[in-house]
Formats: structure tokens, C-alpha cells, sequence
């Protein structure tokens, strides 16, 4: 009866102590933590955008691509939590901004 | 009767000068004035220089944040804050909030109470463990002596120019290095390729031409924080640029005249040009 008495207090004290973590010191969501369905967008988002200081480089068809895959991207940033949102839809208009920008220019070299 | 008619038109004549000086007095106090609000404002010391007052929702709490754009940029690069981090160029635009910060997004991309720079642990912004004087060192408007780094001390062996610390120079003598990158936001990225210096003919003869460092902008703002959204063509003779329109804000006057060396620091862009426009 005893034994059992201390056993019911330690898992009290127990639940008791994880709650608190929880509550206390449980770790905020961070920019850097995501968890394994995000990952996908954001291992094409950092390949995609990872080129821009090269856009100068690409020919206008690997420019295209670069455009679609940021277009493709989009629906995928849209359903995030609204910072996430709105952080990665800056970035990503930036991305493909300067992609269709670097195209337009190679365009009108060539007229 | 024919002097009586000279009379008339003398004072005709009279009444018609008088006209089209007041005309030209009005012309004359026009463009005076229209060159007034066309001229660049002079700007603060250099120490207020590009600060901005973050008062968007802390009012009422702790108080209005004071942001030292010249504590940041002596650490960082432009397009980590504006292009990883997310902090928009126009004010108000950004949205940040204690709880973004603490979860990891705007101040809270780097001042998460573990980044380290310098070998120091970057303080946590808005940490829930923070007391009233971690939070003043931000939230630092109207407090005396609440910020930790003083722009007289900081900047003391900084090289300077006409205006407040040379910048450029600073990163050529190697007195800064700032930062391409934060852990957890910005993409690896190939080192920036140099970029070809150009210069740009100004739209008056007596105007020495625009000594453009394309290299040194790509450098430290990335090439998408400029194209398409500050210069949106690359096609010649598209955009006119203008003093004006640099003081209005656009093109080069999106950094330059609000954080970047001031537009009347005239001999940073056209060489040989006077130093300093009142």
C-alpha cells in the first residue's frame, strides 16, 4: 500500500515535472525548425533562389525554369503561418523579380 | 488730344511693365520655392543618421523601439536584413511584433540568446526571462543611457568622410566585416562574382558623370534587393533619372537620403563635383 502510495506520488510528480517543461521552458518555434513536410519547399526554395547572384550566367530557357519553379512554389508559401508567409513571399518575389528581370534584359539584347 | 493719347499709352505701357514684372517675381518666388522642397534636405548628425523609431504596437508597454541602422550596418550586409531577414524598406511595412522576434523572425532571426558574433552571445529579443533593462536596451526611446553602444564611441577609429563614417572605407581597411549570412534563414549561396563598375552620363553637360560601383552595391545588397524592384529595367534609356526623383525616394534614393551617405554629399557619386550641397 505503501509502495504504491509512493509510486502514484512519483508519476504525479512526474507528469507534474513534464507539464512544467512544457509550460516554462518549452522551446518556441523557431525560423530554423521545420518540421518534415515544410522541408520540401524550403529545400526547393534554397535551391531555386541559391542561383540569383548567377542569374547574369543563365540562358533564357534555364531563366524560364527558374521563373516556373518560383511560380510553382508559390501555393506551397501561401498555406504557411502569416510570418512565415509573409517573410517567404518577400524573399520569393524577390527571387523570381530578379530571374524575369535578367530575362527581359537578354531579351531585348537580342532585338 | 494726341498728347492726351500719348499719356494713355505711356501709362499702358507703364501698367504692362509693372504686369510682367509681378509676373516674373511670381515665376522667380515659384521656382525658388519649388527648388526648395527640390533640394535635399541637410541631414541630422551622422549619430541620427537612418534612425528608425519602431512604435508600431509597443507604446502603450514597454515603449518605442530605437533602431541605430549604423550599429546594424557595421555588422551586416543590406540583403541579410532586408532580403533573409525580411525587413522592408518602407516603414511600418514589416510587422514586427515581440512574438515574431520570439519566434525567430525579424530581430529574433539573429537576437535569439544563442547566435554568436564577435565570440558574444547575441542577447534574446523580447525573451519572456527579460527584465525591465534588457528590454530598454531596445525599447530605448526617451531613456537616457539605456542603449549599450554610443555612436561617438563606436565609430572613434572608424575612417570618415565628409559625413559621419566612410563605410566603404571601413570594409576596405578591414575595421568591419559584415555579415552575408544567419544560420537558419539565408540560402548558401556561390560567393557574389565582381560586378563591372559603369558610369552613368548625367542629363546636364555641366554635370560630371555618375562613377556607379556596381561592384561594391551587388556586394552588399545582392542583386534582387535592387532588380526589379528599386531600377526595374535593365533597357537603356527607359528610366530617367533625376535628382528629383532621388529625392522623392525612388531609385537611388531609396537608401541614399534615408540610410545610406546623404544625396548632398555630391562628390560620392559625380567626381570632381563640389563636396557638400547645402
Amino acid at each position: 500500500m505503501f509502495k504504491a502510495k509512493i509510486m502514484a506520488v512519483l508519476l504525479f510528480m512526474g507528469l507534474v515535472g513534464l507539464c512544467g517543461v512544457r509550460a516554462i521552458g518549452g522551446p518556441h518555434w523557431s525560423a530554423s525548425q521545420a518540421d518534415p513536410a515544410q522541408e520540401a519547399w524550403r529545400k526547393e526554395f534554397d535551391d531555386v533562389c541559391s542561383k540569383t547572384q548567377d542569374a547574369m550566367t543563365f540562358s533564357q530557357e534555364e531563366l524560364t525554369v527558374l521563373i516556373r519553379r518560383c511560380d510553382d512554389l508559390l501555393p506551397q508559401i501561401e498555406k504557411l503561418d502569416e510570418t512565415r508567409k509573409k517573410v517567404y513571399m518577400g524573399r520569393l518575389r524577390m527571387c523570381r523579380g530578379l530571374y524575369a528581370y535578367v530575362l527581359d534584359a537578354k531579351r531585348n539584347e537580342k532585338k | 488730344m494726341p498728347m492726351c493719347s500719348m499719356q494713355k499709352g505711356t501709362r499702358k505701357n507703364e501698367r504692362g511693365l509693372l504686369l510682367l514684372v509681378l509676373a516674373c517675381g511670381v515665376l522667380l518666388l515659384g521656382n525658388i520655392a519649388s527648388a526648395q522642397i527640390y533640394l535635399p534636405k541637410p541631414p541630422p548628425e551622422p549619430s541620427e543618421y537612418g534612425k528608425v523609431i519602431l512604435d508600431n504596437y509597443s507604446t502603450a508597454g514597454p515603449g518605442a523601439v530605437v533602431f541605430d541602422h549604423w550599429l546594424h550596418r557595421s555588422k551586416f550586409t543590406c540583403r541579410l536584413c532586408h532580403v533573409d531577414v525580411g525587413f522592408a524598406m518602407q516603414a511600418k511595412a514589416t510587422g514586427i511584433r515581440a512574438s515574431t522576434n520570439r519566434e525567430g523572425f525579424h530581430c529574433g532571426a539573429c537576437h535569439d540568446g544563442k547566435k554568436l558574433f564577435d565570440g558574444k552571445t547575441i542577447f534574446a529579443a523580447c525573451s519572456d526571462a527579460a527584465n525591465d533593462k534588457q528590454c530598454d536596451r531596445c525599447h530605448s526611446l526617451g531613456k537616457k543611457g539605456a542603449r549599450k553602444y554610443e555612436y561617438k564611441e563606436f565609430t572613434a577609429k572608424f575612417p570618415k568622410g565628409i559625413y559621419g563614417v566612410n563605410w566603404e572605407a571601413a570594409e576596405r581597411s578591414g575595421v568591419i566585416k559584415p555579415v552575408d549570412f544567419v544560420e537558419g534563414l539565408s540560402v548558401k549561396k556561390a560567393p557574389m562574382r565582381s560586378r563591372e563598375d559603369f558610369s552613368v552620363k548625367a542629363g546636364f553637360s555641366w554635370v560630371n558623370p555618375i562613377a556607379f560601383s556596381h561592384e561594391k552595391h551587388s556586394i552588399w545588397n545582392g542583386c534582387e534587393l535592387c532588380h526589379p524592384e528599386i531600377f526595374p529595367t535593365a533597357k537603356k534609356g527607359t528610366i530617367r533619372f533625376s535628382m528629383f526623383s532621388n529625392i522623392e525616394g525612388r531609385y537611388c534614393g531609396a537608401c541614399h537620403g534615408k540610410v545610406a551617405f546623404p544625396l548632398n554629399n555630391c562628390q560620392r557619386c559625380h567626381p570632381n563635383a563640389p563636396l557638400w550641397a547645402p
